[in-house]
């Protein structure tokens, strides 16, 4: 055809979509806008044919499809032509509907077709990214490969020879599709059910171990950057090598499916041995139950990249202006521009070290920083190796710089600094450690190739990879080494667990030295050193930010106080070094569940405290120097929170949940739950608690006991010496002679019938470690001034107090090491009753008064001594009197009722007798509070035989009702009144009034604190 | 109030400083400060923040709003708007004088915030003025006038107020004299 010549066809209403030459230049088809498809005849330009198929449309652009028809090669017989979702192929000359090519898996508007040069395949894109090729003849569907991305396809080429068709998608890419359809297999892969998947490579990659390379190489060369696995490599094969073993293969797919199965198992088996790169056996492991399912084709994970190693705390490579290191000690900026290479070192606390600029003549990529010296690295170039360059500014001498040069071939890839030492990793899988001033020390080999590194102290923090990751998975190891004068290895490469689909991004040691890493999802995570060296996530990044594209680039994680720092990056994952970026804080935030109620929240926080407290367990193990006051904190810090999920649960009603968090607690803290328990009235809940506390006391002494057993001696005769009474778990058999003695000392003979019995129970206390014993020693403390109540209650509740003031260096004997812990919960009773009390208030309109129920409450009761006693050794005593003790309790129905009837100590006697003089001294004072305290002062300037005076009055006095509870009830009640303000005082005497049916509880000491806390009404 | 008593109740104002050193919580009269730690941001007031900045311990980061855009958008609203607009501080124009004589280097594009501001504190003026002016013109007894500053208000407040003293006196002397003169004749 002459060049030269142009012709014109006229007949398309509206912008044309594409044109194909007939094959023997007589035809042209053409597709419009119009929504019509003409053929033409070349010769004449006349419409030989026109069938409105397509969607009309005002321009191409706004064309759903592109259209592109096209005549079938060489005879030109027929004209495909992309209709929505099937090929219509019109027959030349008559330019009848021949037939239909379609399939189920389009779902998309075809866009493009394309007959293979032979003319038996036709292929098909459609718009969103499906490429169909089909028999012609038998009208089969051959291959069905969906483009990764979904892009529409929008050219499509076919390989003049080989089975391979180029296709390019709208976004810009080209692609290749390898061994579309093989000759010999056309027939069985129309049977192929599924999907033709782009990734079955795996599966039958070398199958011929001559092609192993070849199928690498076109992988390298031809995998186009954008989509990892559209190339189907694996089977491309078969039209390089002279088809035998595959369509055989093939047919026995459709013979026999588990037979197929086996043998291309038995083949990819036997030919992994062949291959030299075997990354893929984990592969052919996985493929495994995808492959007996009925699915030929290996559908299963594609291995991960793996992360290249990098340096936590640095930007990326490429930027001319990056971070090298950014860390809790300074910053290490690199610039890498035309006119300048440097390295700018920079001190957050320029009393360290002031700003140093270094120009960087040998091209360092990596970079560390610490308190004594920077560390950089080079990679090595044609004629130097990689060098390891120290700057030791912290040296003493003159010499502050030293360089060492790796052997050949061998090129550093991370490198950190610890505490006097630096280590590098290397590409031949060593690390090498070098003391701080350049002594090469230990050398040994990593079990993978290097990610990243981190220091502290002396502890040295690997993570390498383990293996290959899949679906996106990074598979990693972490050893976490200590090099001090113990050599030892904490972690011993367990995997590193990362976010589904995340790399590692952060790597290094809190500022108290637990280990942590970030991943590309945010989460950071932390070593739990209390949980057998677990991670844990602390916080998740993501949560803060605001855009989606948002992140937050870690710089240090600090455990006390809980703070996360790093640097906000609006739309990036680092930040650039101009405008300086500023730190921001974000608080840690474990992953419990339900933390929007107040249940989760505490939990959450109790779990945060006890886990950003484990370096202290670990300093201390380590002989490191740390604050005793922040492990206090922490531990009351802790308790506290136990203390406040109790106090939540039991308004829950769930006593079980409650024994469960009084597991957790301290001794003292039990003994607050079993207070606070009490005095809310839940009784069994106290007494599952103090059998609880028993329980702990055991389990510390036996432990304590240990440990102590050779001091034990020394302290009893110290004891002895110093206390009066010694009620301990070593002085039992002395325990009742004293009593006796005791008895006889207060030498009243009205009271002597009463009174072993009282000593027997406080020696229940003593033996069995009664916590009340102890909550009252606690209370006694923090009121341990009032010395007025003390010396009023001499004579009668002395036992009590004996207990309670020699209890405390019992207790401090018993438990030992943790004298602190319990000198401090000495402060909690009292921020704990406040919140007691605000809960019984918050409580009050809903308890009534306990209706009673004798009979089960003095089972529980007998029940309740009796397995104490079992322990005192006294049962038959106790048992003797518990009836005894019942009934003598019964008839006083209230305790309180009487209490303020008439004045009872010696002190109420003295005040009652005074008040006038009060008075009359004091005109102003109106309160009784005012009164009670003036009254208190003058109490105690009396001398001590005055005082004992009034208190024999009181005693003569008191009548023999309810003596024994009052008198059990006396130390709490004294400090009650020493505690509580007028208010309460005054609720307390109208209660008295009130009639109120009470019932003596327990015997023991719940007695008493319920007694306590029904005067809280 | 004049002008230096204003500026030292604006060294009151708190500003974020990155500290190049260690230090301890301090306990003042006015509340604790710190604790400062190398290269984590702080709250101190104005005062410390330059003096810290003058000894050169520390980095200053500007307040958020002192930042080219924002005080683009305010200044155009305080012209568009009749009265006056909300500042973003009440001592915008200490805050931005102290800080931008002390620690310029810290402040990207101060000479821009310089002239912004400088242009909405003569907006404000010039607005303040006109109000002054019809107040006095009508002879309101009352006027209202809100989000104003204190610096602004220690610009004309003292004046005005004296010279609405003198003109009432003149004023009220005026009109015995008037009546008096009926009265002569």
């Amino acid at each position: 055809m002459d060049s030269s010549q142009q012709k014109t066809f006229r007949g398309h209403d509206a912008p044309v979509l594409s044109l194909s030459f007939d094959p023997k230049d007589v035809f042209l088809a053409s597709a419009s806008c119009d929504g019509s498809v003409r053929v033409w005849q070349i010769s004449d330009q006349t419409c030989a044919i026109s069938w409105p198929l397509l969607q009309k449309c005002n321009d191409v652009i706004n064309a759903k499809s592109i259209c592109r028809l096209a005549w079938q090669p060489k005879s030109g017989k027929l004209l495909a032509v992309p209709v929505e979702k099937s090929v219509k192929l019109y027959r030349r000359e008559t330019w009848s509907n021949q037939f239909d090519l379609s399939d189920n898996f389009i779902s998309q508007t075809l866009n493009i077709v394309t007959w293979s040069p032979c003319g038996q395949y036709l292929a098909a894109g459609s718009i969103n990214g499906l490429i169909i090729v089909w028999n012609v003849e038998t009208k089969d569907c051959l291959e069905r490969v969906k483009h990764e991305k979904g892009y529409a396809i929008c050219g499509l080429a076919w390989h003049p020879t080989c089975g391979q068709i180029a296709y390019t998608d709208a976004e810009g890419n080209l692609g290749l599709l390898e061994n579309v359809c093989d000759p010999s297999g056309k027939k069985s892969s129309s049977k192929v059910s599924s999907r033709v998947e782009k990734d079955y490579n795996d599966l039958f990659d070398g199958d011929d171990a001559s092609n192993a390379d070849d199928i690498l190489n076109d992988n390298a060369a031809k995998t186009p950057s954008f989509s990892k696995g559209i190339i189907n490599d694996g089977e491309d094969d078969d039209d390089l090598m002279p088809a035998s073993s595959r369509p055989r293969q093939r047919s026995h797919i459709l013979e026999d499916d588990e037979n197929s199965v086996d043998i291309t198992l038995l083949k990819s088996g036997s030919s992994l041995l062949k291959e030299e790169e075997d990354d893929d056996q984990a592969d052919n492991i996985h493929s495994l139950p995808l492959v007996s399912s009925q699915r030929p084709f290996y559908d299963g994970p594609m291995p991960t990249p793996r992360q290249k190693p990098f340096q936590s705390g640095s930007t990326p490579l490429h930027l001319t202006h990056r971070f090298m290191v950014w860390n809790s000690i300074g910053i290490i900026r690199c610039y890498n521009d035309e006119q300048d290479n440097a390295i700018d070192v920079e001190f957050h606390d320029t009393s360290i070290h002031h700003a140093t600029h270094l120009s960087n003549t040998l091209n360092y990529t990596v970079a560390d920083l610490s308190h004594e010296a920077i560390l950089l690295a080079c990679e090595s170039t044609d004629e130097l190796t990689s060098k390891l360059h120290c700057l030791h500014f912290s040296s003493w001498d003159s010499s502050k710089e030293w360089i060492v040069d790796m052997p050949q071939n061998e090129d550093i890839e991370a490198i950190c600094l610890g505490q006097g030492w630096a280590a590098a990793a290397t590409g031949a899988l060593l690390l090498r450690l070098f003391t701080i001033g350049g002594v090469q020390k230990e050398v040994f080999s990593l079990p993978g190739p290097v990610v990243s590194m981190a220091g502290h102290g002396e502890q040295l923090f690997i993570v390498y990879h383990r293996g290959t990751g899949f679906d996106g998975d990074q598979c990693l190891g972490v050893q976490l080494l200590e090099l001090g004068r113990k050599k030892k290895q904490i972690l011993r490469g367990d995997p590193l667990p990362l976010t589904r689909k995340s790399y590692l991004t952060w790597v290094g040691f809190s500022a108290e030295g637990t280990p942590c890493y970030v991943d590309s999802e945010g989460i950071v995570r932390m070593l739990n050193r209390g949980l057998g060296n677990t991670w844990t996530p602390v916080c998740d990044t993501r949560e803060h930010c605001k855009g989606k594209s948002d992140h937050y680039w870690v710089v240090g994680v600090h455990e006390n106080p809980q703070q996360l720092r790093c640097i906000p990056c609006k739309g990036s994952r680092f930040p650039p070094t101009l405008p300086r970026p500023a730190v921001a804080i974000l608080a840690f935030k474990l992953p419990y569940c339900q933390t929007a109620t107040e249940k989760g929240q505490m939990e959450e926080q109790f779990w945060r405290s006890v886990i950003f407290h484990n370096y202290l367990d670990y300093l201390a193990k380590n002989g490191y120097e740390y604050e005793e006051s922040t492990k206090n904190q922490a531990i009351r810090e802790q308790q506290e929170l136990l203390m406040k999920m109790l106090a939540l649960s039991c308004k829950l009603e769930r006593e079980f949940r409650c024994v469960e968090l009084a597991d957790l607690m301290t001794q003292n803290a039990v003994n607050l739950a079993i207070k606070y328990a009490s005095r809310s009235r839940k009784l069994i809940l106290a007494q599952r608690l103090s059998e609880l506390a028993m329980e702990k006391a055991a389990e510390l002494a036996a432990t304590q006991e240990e440990e102590e057993e050779e001091q034990e001696e020394d302290f009893r005769k110290k004891l002895n010496a110093g206390y009066y009474n010694t009620p301990s778990e070593w002085s039992q058999p002395r325990l009742r002679n004293q009593v006796e003695e005791e008895a006889e000392d207060s030498g009243e003979a009205d009271e002597v019938e009463e009174k072993p019995e009282i000593h027997k129970h406080s020696e229940i206390h003593f033996q069995g470690q009664n916590p009340f014993s102890k909550s009252a020693n606690s209370s006694d403390v923090s009121t341990i001034k009032s010395g007025a109540v003390i010396s009023s209650n001499q004579g009668r509740a002395n036992p009590f107090k004996v207990s309670a003031n020699s209890k405390e260096p019992a207790i401090s004997v018993n438990t030992g090491r943790s004298t602190n812990i319990l000198d401090n919960m000495n402060k909690l009773p009292k921020k704990s009753t406040a919140l007691n009390r605000a809960a019984s208030n918050d409580k009050s309109p809903v308890i009534k008064p306990l209706i009673p129920k004798p009979k089960s409450k003095q089972t529980s009761a007998a029940s309740y001594f009796q397995k104490r006693t079992s322990q005192a050794d006294k049962t038959d005593e106790v048992k003797e009197e518990n009836p005894k003790n019942l009934s003598s309790e019964t008839p006083a129905l209230s305790p309180q009722n009487t209490e303020n009837q008439r004045p009872k100590t010696g002190f109420q006697m003295w005040l009652e007798e005074n008040r006038s003089n009060i008075l009359s001294d004091n005109p102003d004072f109106s309160d009784e509070a005012d009164i009670i305290k003036e009254g208190m002062l003058r109490f105690r300037a009396l001398s001590a035989e005055e005082r004992k005076a009034w208190t024999d009055k009181a005693k003569g006095g008191a009548a023999s009702d309810g003596a024994e509870a009052k008198k059990r009830k006396r130390p709490v009640d004294e400090n009650n009144e020493t505690e509580r303000t007028e208010s309460q005082k005054e609720k307390a005497k109208e209660n008295q009034n009130l009639p109120k049916k009470r019932k003596p509880l327990d015997l023991s000491t719940n007695q008493k604190l319920s007694a306590f806390a029904f005067k809280q009404e | 109030m004049d002008a230096a008593e204003v500026e030292f109740l604006a060294e009151k104002e708190l500003v974020t400083i990155i500290p190049n050193f260690s230090l301890d919580k301090i306990y003042l009269i006015g509340g604790d400060l710190g604790p400062f730690n190398p290269g984590l941001p702080v709250e101190v007031p104005l005062w410390l923040a330059i003096n810290l900045k003058q000894r050169q311990k520390c980095r200053l980061i500007p307040p958020e709003w002192m930042d080219v855009e924002k005080l683009e958008k305010m200044r155009d609203h305080e012209r568009k708007e009749e009265t006056f607009t909300p500042m973003p501080s009440p001592y915008y124009m200490e805050l931005t004088k102290l800080l931008l004589n002390h620690a310029s280097d810290n402040i990207p594009k101060a000479d821009e915030i310089r002239t912004l501001i400088k242009d909405t504190w003569d907006t404000r003026m010039a607005k303040l003025r006109v109000s002054a002016d019809s107040f006095v013109r009508q002879q309101e007894a009352h006027a209202k006038l809100d989000n104003l500053t204190s610096m602004e208000i220690s610009t004309s407040g003292a004046f005005l107020t004296q010279a609405l003293n003198y003109m009432y006196k003149l004023r009220t002397s005026l009109q015995p004299l008037d009546s008096t003169q009926s009265q002569d004749f």
